[in-house]
C-alpha cells in the first residue's frame, strides 16, 4: 500500500493572523510556533487536529477544512449522514425528525439518521467487551484525534483501541449499497456527508487509519449549514413539514442519541467504565493507563472536546444548552431500542463492525533518529533548560522556554533567539562548530 | 565499541505522598520518548517504574529513584528508607501483599507490584533490611538498532 499524503483538518490564514501567541499557547502538543514573519505556523508532525488553536483564536485566523455546500454539486446524488450532535443545535422544541426534515431541504436527496446504527455500535461493544478481558482498559475509538493521539504520544496503548469503527462509516457504507441497488444509481454518484461537530472527522475519512478508504465522501460542518437550516425552520414557523422519505418517528434510538455525549457510548454497557472529555484530561488519563494504573477499568472512552462532541468546535449552540436538550431528547427516546441482545450477537459475529486494519503506532519523531546523539541531545536539552529564564514569555516564537530548548536541540531554534538569555555559553550551533 | 553515552536523573519520592507518587515514572516516559526508545519497551520500563514508585510511597519513608538510560540499557535503581520486607520469596509470589485495608481500599496492594517489576525488567534484583528499607534494580536492554 502506497503512503498516502497525511490530510490535514487545520490551516492558518496567513492575512487574518497577527502572530499574537493565543495558539501557541493553547496547543496541547506544543505544535504551533510563531515565526520571524510574526505568523503562526503549524507543525502537522505532530499536531492532532485536536482543534484548541480554533477555539481561542482571537481574529479567526485558524481555518477549520471541512466539505463546503459548494462542493456537493460533484455529485448527482447526495445524502447527508448527520451526527446525532445537530439534534442539540436548534432548542428543546425542535424535533429530531423535523430537523432531519429541514436538513433534506437544505439540498440533499436523501438524509439518514445514524442513531440505531450508534445503538448497534454500543452492542456490539458490548459484545467485544464481553469477549476481551484482558488487556485493560480498552480506549474508544470513534474519537478521531484520540485515535492519533494514541499512535503519536502513547503508541503502546494502540492494541487497547477497540477495533469497532465509527458508525458513521458503518452506516455510509451500507446506505450506498442500498440506495445504488434500489434507485440504480451508480456507487461512485452517490455523495454520503457526515453533518460534522468538528474538522477531524475530516482526516478520519480522507486519511483513515483503520481501514484502506473511507465509506464517507466529506463532512459538512454543522457551522455550515447552520445558518439555511434556521432560515427553512423560520420560514416553516418552526414547524417544519415533515419529509416523505424520512419516516423516523419511530426510528431515533435513545441509545444513539447520547453518542453526542460522554458516557453516550457506554451508558447501556454494563461493564466498568470511565468517559473523559477534554483534550488536556484526555492526555491525563492515558498517562495513567501507559503507566498501568488503571487496570481495574474494563471501558475508557475519550473525548478531547470538553463535554463530548457537543462541545465540538463547529458547533453552533451554547455547549451546556446543547448538553442540555441532548439529556431532554434522551428522557424522551429512552425506551426507543432497536437492538436487542440477539441481534447484537448477530451483527457482532458477522464482523461488519470491525477495522478493516489495526490501528499502528506512529510515534512522534525523537530527538534524533540515532541513540546515542538523542541522547546527547537529550543532555544537552536539560543543560539549556537551566540556562534559559523558564518564564515562559513566548517572545521567541516557542510556547514555552522547554520547547525552546527542545527546538534548539532539533535544530530548528537558536539559543539567541531567546532575547533575555544572559550566559551566551552555550550554544549549540557554536558548540558543534556549525560550518 | 563506541563511548557510552549516558543520561542520568534522579527522583526523590515522599513515602504516604499519594497525590504527586507516579510522577517519576511519568517523566521516565517522556524522556524515554525522546530518545526513540521503542514503544513496547517504554511501556514495559513505565509500568516497572510505576510499581516501584508506588511501593515507595505505599510502604516507605522516602526514597530515591535513580534512572540511567545509556545506549544500550536502562538502569532503574529504587532504595528507599522503610520497613523492609521481611521474606523476599513471599513478597515475590504474585497476590501476596502486606497492604493494609485502607491501601486495598484505593487500589494498590494487590500483591502484583513486585511480580510486575520482574516481569517487565531482563535483569532483576532486590535487597532488603527489616527496619530499613529495601533497595531493587531493575534493567532494561535495548535491542541494537539505529547505529
Amino acid at each position: 500500500m502506497a503512503e498516502k499524503k497525511r490530510f490535514h483538518s487545520i490551516k492558518i490564514d496567513k492575512k487574518k493572523c497577527i502572530g499574537c501567541v493565543t495558539c501557541m499557547k493553547a496547543c496541547p502538543q506544543k505544535a504551533i510556533r510563531i515565526g520571524k514573519d510574526r505568523k503562526a505556523r503549524i507543525n502537522y508532525r505532530i499536531c492532532i487536529e485536536c482543534a484548541e488553536c480554533l477555539r481561542v483564536c482571537p481574529h479567526n485566523a485558524v481555518v477549520p477544512i471541512t466539505t463546503k455546500t459548494s462542493d456537493l454539486d460533484k455529485f448527482k446524488y447526495k445524502v447527508a449522514l448527520p451526527s446525532p450532535v445537530l439534534f442539540s443545535q436548534f432548542g428543546q422544541y425542535i424535533m429530531p425528525e423535523e430537523i432531519l426534515s429541514v436538513l433534506k431541504e437544505v439540498g440533499f436527496d436523501y438524509v439518514k439518521d445514524g442513531t440505531v446504527m450508534c445503538e448497534m455500535a454500543s452492542k456490539v461493544m458490548e459484545e467485544y467487551l464481553e469477549e476481551h478481558k484482558l488487556p485493560a482498559p480498552i480506549i474508544s475509538s470513534t474519537c478521531p484525534v484520540v485515535v492519533r493521539l494514541i499512535q503519536g504520544l502513547f503508541p503502546a496503548l494502540c492494541d487497547l483501541i477497540i477495533p469497532i469503527e465509527a458508525p458513521r462509516e458503518i452506516a455510509a457504507k451500507g446506505l450506498r449499497e442500498e440506495i445504488s441497488r434500489r434507485d440504480k444509481i451508480p456507487a461512485e454518484d452517490i455523495g454520503i456527508f457526515h453533518i460534522t461537530p468538528c474538522a477531524a472527522k475530516m482526516v478520519s475519512i480522507n486519511y483513515p487509519e483503520s481501514m484502506e478508504k473511507s465509506y464517507l465522501n466529506g463532512a459538512i460542518s454543522i457551522r455550515e449549514i447552520y445558518n439555511m437550516m434556521m432560515m427553512k425552520l423560520k420560514k416553516a414557523g418552526l414547524r417544519p413539514k415533515l419529509q416523505t422519505n424520512i419516516h423516523v418517528q419511530d426510528q431515533i434510538s435513545g441509545i444513539g442519541i447520547g453518542w453526542a455525549l460522554p458516557d453516550g457510548q457506554v451508558r447501556s454497557v454494563k461493564h466498568h467504565s470511565v468517559s473523559v472529555s477534554g483534550i488536556h484530561d484526555t492526555i491525563k488519563i492515558l498517562k495513567d493507563v501507559e503507566a498501568g494504573k488503571l487496570k481495574n477499568i474494563k471501558y475508557l472512552e475519550c473525548h478531547t472536546c470538553p463535554d463530548g462532541c457537543v462541545g465540538g468546535p463547529l458547533t453552533v449552540e451554547n455547549r451546556f444548552v446543547a448538553k442540555s436538550n441532548v439529556l431532554m431528547l434522551i428522557r424522551k427516546y429512552h425506551d426507543k431500542k432497536f437492538v436487542d441482545d440477539y441481534t447484537a450477537k448477530k451483527l457482532y459475529k458477522e464482523g461488519l463492525f470491525f477495522f478493516k486494519s489495526k490501528v499502528k503506532p506512529k510515534p512522534f519523531p525523537p530527538l534524533d533518529k540515532n541513540r546515542a546523539r538523542a541522547l546527547k541531545k537529550l543532555k544537552l536539552k536539560e543543560e539549556i533548560i537551566k540556562k534559559l529564564p523558564g518564564d515562559n514569555c513566548g517572545v521567541c516564537g516557542a510556547p514555552d522556554c522547554k520547547t525552546l530548548a527542545d527546538d534548539i536541540v532539533r535544530n530548528k531554534a537558536k539559543l539567541t533567539d531567546c532575547r533575555f538569555f544572559k550566559g551566551g555559553t552555550c550554544d549549540p550551533n557554536q558548540k558543534e562548530g556549525k560550518s | 565499541m563506541k563511548s557510552n553515552i549516558i543520561f542520568e536523573q534522579e527522583f526523590k519520592v515522599e513515602g504516604g505522598d499519594f497525590i504527586n507518587g507516579g510522577d517519576a515514572s511519568c517523566q521516565i516516559g517522556n524522556i524515554l520518548k525522546d530518545v526513540g526508545i521503542s514503544p513496547d519497551i517504554i511501556l514495559r520500563l513505565t509500568v516497572a517504574a510505576y510499581e516501584a514508585e508506588m511501593n515507595s510511597v505505599i510502604y516507605a519513608r522516602r526514597g530515591t529513584m535513580y534512572f540511567r538510560v545509556s545506549t544500550d540499557k536502562i538502569l532503574l535503581k529504587i532504595e528507599d528508607e522503610g520497613k523492609g520486607i521481611d521474606d523476599i520469596e513471599l513478597a515475590m509470589k504474585e497476590g501476596y501483599s502486606t497492604a493494609t485495608a485502607e491501601i486495598r481500599e484505593m487500589g494498590f496492594g494487590a500483591g502484583m507490584g513486585l511480580p510486575n517489576m520482574k516481569r517487565n525488567s531482563d535483569i532483576f534484583n532486590i535487597s532488603s533490611e527489616v527496619g530499613k528499607g529495601t533497595k531493587v534494580e531493575i534493567v532494561v536492554n535495548l535491542p541494537e538498532i539505529n547505529g
